[in-house]
């Protein structure tokens, strides 16, 4: 058990629309990134995929069966904010989550903890913000489950806990585990993710794989001789998802066959092309952010 | 499961034993010194003893050891009689000064005086060793019960309030879950009050050997004792469990605020249309109360009362309505909780 399909996602809170119609299917063994600017939906996409919140509409399966009790014996979260009782030693919820889950190791959870430096005799709320993020971090590792769903797993973390925490979502994956997480931190991402869905305003603004989108992803820029000229067309180049242009210059990103868009330009008399290529916190910001994104792109790559 | 609540179930009675524990200390500080004191109160017959031409006779009389000391000079009677359980009946016959009839009555648990003039003779029966309804232990424990159960009246609350993505993610329905915290709380419950009467028998019994009076209608008091603080649990439970925040207060409020409820639907405010309509509104309320329900009564003049109103229910309606209002909150506290959203 461990693909997850989330299909035609809805969930409105009164007048408000938290998500939108959202759909993503994250294959067995993936590492799955979900990235969003903040109020984009994350949150709220991970609680109705754990019957935390109820969805207006849509569903969500695990490989192909909806959400039942049993099922949350394989799941494991890790909630943006700390939910560990204060008044609980953290020994204490080890023995909670041992009580509660079949596959449980108490050991490794020890082992976590000691990793992270954290003391499994202190209470809960004499730990950090990062201590306690690392603490459920360890707690979900711990259960060895089949899903692991993290939202903003390394928050408060130290750089090198950071880091830590990646590897220990690399090797859930490597161990057959399908993993699901939310960060900010876009490099994160990069690094842990074989694919992401970037969410905005509760719609899917773009999904792939991260090494086809930032293949495919790239801006043509082109300057013309004055501020009057023409595109003839090429805004509706199927190949250019967005073009902006600013005085004499243009930009415009593709999709693919950015060589042939930069000979198009070319062919309209504008000079000083290039190709920039783009990493995929560009990718993001082209996803979500307004037009100007373009142009933080390219002076981002300038300098 | 249920881990967690069973470890506020712990904490509450261990606190609770720490508590008891105190009021014991105290207790057998006040023991020692009331030995102290006792040696004093017992000048008089000690007086009375050594008075010239006083006749001190002892005798065994079905098991118990009595002794009489006749004093002529003074018109003097004291009969002393040591039961074999340790306890003692001091009865003194005296003359008074005026002449009147009447009669007065004292309990204070097993201690009893009754003091009576008939004519110019005075008696003054003393017994350190009356028999203690043990309505008066569950009437303490119902009261503890009460309080312990106001600590676990937003216990679903306290879930919503930044765990549910703990307590919900348990591969258990939320109903199971819900009934699982339920019973370790209703069991704390039950707990509280048990160590309350053995913590109340320990302290008796540093003064005297206890002497029960299981007689009468104990069983009602064992049902109100229990009833009573499932039904007040339930119902804050029912008032708080969609909550995030915000349950405190309600909990904090319950009781000045019930309290209010049922004494303002006994009062009589007055004959006017407003009065009439304020006392319905204050009765109606009150139904929905379970003090209203917990009143009982025993022996031929003492009252005791788990609540705070005597109404008009006969025992078996009182616990039925009792045990009804207790099934209805908690499961309305359960369905609520079944909605509640992360």
């Amino acid at each position: 058990m461990s693909t997850i399909s989330i299909k035609n996602l809805r969930k409105t809170y009164g007048p408000y629309i938290a998500i939108d119609d959202f759909s993503i299917e994250i294959p067995q063994g993936c590492v799955y990134g979900l990235l969003g600017p903040n109020g984009a939906g994350k949150t709220t996409t991970f609680k109705c995929a754990l019957g935390l919140a109820r969805q207006s509409a849509g569903i969500v399966l695990y490989d192909g069966a909806p959400l039942v009790p049993e099922t949350l014996e394989h799941i494991a979260y890790v909630p943006e904010r700390s939910v560990l009782y204060d008044w609980m030693t953290v020994a204490e919820h080890i023995e909670m989550q041992r009580r509660a889950y079949r596959k449980f190791s108490v050991s490794r959870a020890n082992e976590l903890l000691l990793q992270f430096g954290v003391d499994a005799r202190k209470r809960v709320r004499a730990l950090s913000k990062g201590m306690r993020t690392a603490t459920m971090v360890a707690l979900a590792i711990a259960r060895e489950s089949d899903v692991l769903i993290l939202d903003e797993p390394t928050s408060g973390l130290d750089p090198i806990n950071q880091r830590h925490v990646l590897n220990l979502i690399i090797n859930e994956s490597a161990r057959g585990a399908t993993v699901l997480f939310s960060s900010h931190q876009i490099g994160q991402v990069e690094r842990a993710a074989e694919r992401i869905a970037v969410i905005d305003r509760g719609r899917l603004a773009l999904e792939g794989a991260v090494d086809d989108l930032k293949a495919d992803r790239k801006i043509v820029e082109g300057i013309f001789p004055s501020e009057s000229f023409t595109l003839n067309g090429l805004a509706s180049d199927p190949r250019i998802t967005r073009i902006d242009r600013n005085g004499r210059i243009v930009r415009a990103l593709t999709s693919h066959d950015a060589q042939d868009v930069l000979a198009r330009l070319e062919a309209l008399g504008a000079t000083g092309l290039r190709i920039v290529d783009l990493n995929l916190e560009d990718i993001f910001v082209y996803a979500v952010a307004p037009s100007e994104a373009t142009a933080d792109v390219v002076e981002a790559a300038q300098s | 499961m249920n881990y967690v609540e069973w470890l506020r179930v712990r904490n509450c009675l261990k606190w609770l034993a720490i508590v008891l524990g105190a009021l014991l200390v105290i207790g057998l500080i006040i023991r020692i010194t009331v030995a102290v004191q006792m040696g004093n109160d017992e000048s008089f017959v000690k007086h009375t003893m050594t008075e010239p031409g006083t006749k001190i006779s002892h005798s065994v009389v079905g098991g118990i050891n009595r002794t009489t000391i006749l004093n002529p000079r003074e018109h003097v009677t004291i009969t002393i009689d040591d039961q074999p359980d340790g306890g003692r009946v001091i009865r003194v016959v005296e003359p008074s000064g005026s002449h009147r009839e009447h009669a007065d009555h004292v309990t204070i648990g097993s201690f009893s005086a009754t003091h009576s003039q008939n004519g110019t003779t005075e008696t003054t029966i003393i017994d350190t060793d009356a028999p203690v309804p043990f309505a008066y232990y569950l009437a303490m424990a119902g009261l503890v019960g009460l309080i312990v159960a106001t600590i676990f009246g937003a216990t679903f609350a306290r879930e919503n309030d930044g765990h549910l993505e703990i307590a919900l993610l348990k591969p258990v329905s939320r109903v199971r879950y819900a009934f699982g915290v339920i019973g370790a709380d209703v069991t704390c419950i039950i707990l509280a009050e048990a160590m309350t009467i053995v913590a109340l028998a320990i302290g008796q019994a540093m003064f005297e050997v206890p002497h029960f009076d299981f007689s009468g209608a104990n069983a009602t008091f064992v049902l109100v004792a229990l009833l009573h603080p499932f039904a007040w649990y339930a119902l804050l439970n029912a008032a708080t469990a969609s909550l995030k925040r915000g349950a405190g207060a309600i909990v904090g409020f319950s009781w000045p605020v019930a309290l209010a409820i049922v004494i303002f639907s006994h009062v009589n405010l007055g004959n006017s249309v407003t009065g009439e309509t304020f006392h319905a509104i204050f009765w109606t309320l009150s139904r929905v109360i379970p003090a209203s329900y917990a009143s009982v009564e025993f022996g031929h003049d003492d009252s005791v009362s788990t609540g705070l109103a005597a109404g008009p229910w006969a025992d078996s309606a009182q616990y039925a309505m009792l045990a009804a209002l207790a099934l209805v909150y908690g499961a309305l506290a359960v369905v609520q909780w079944r909605r509640v959203e992360a």
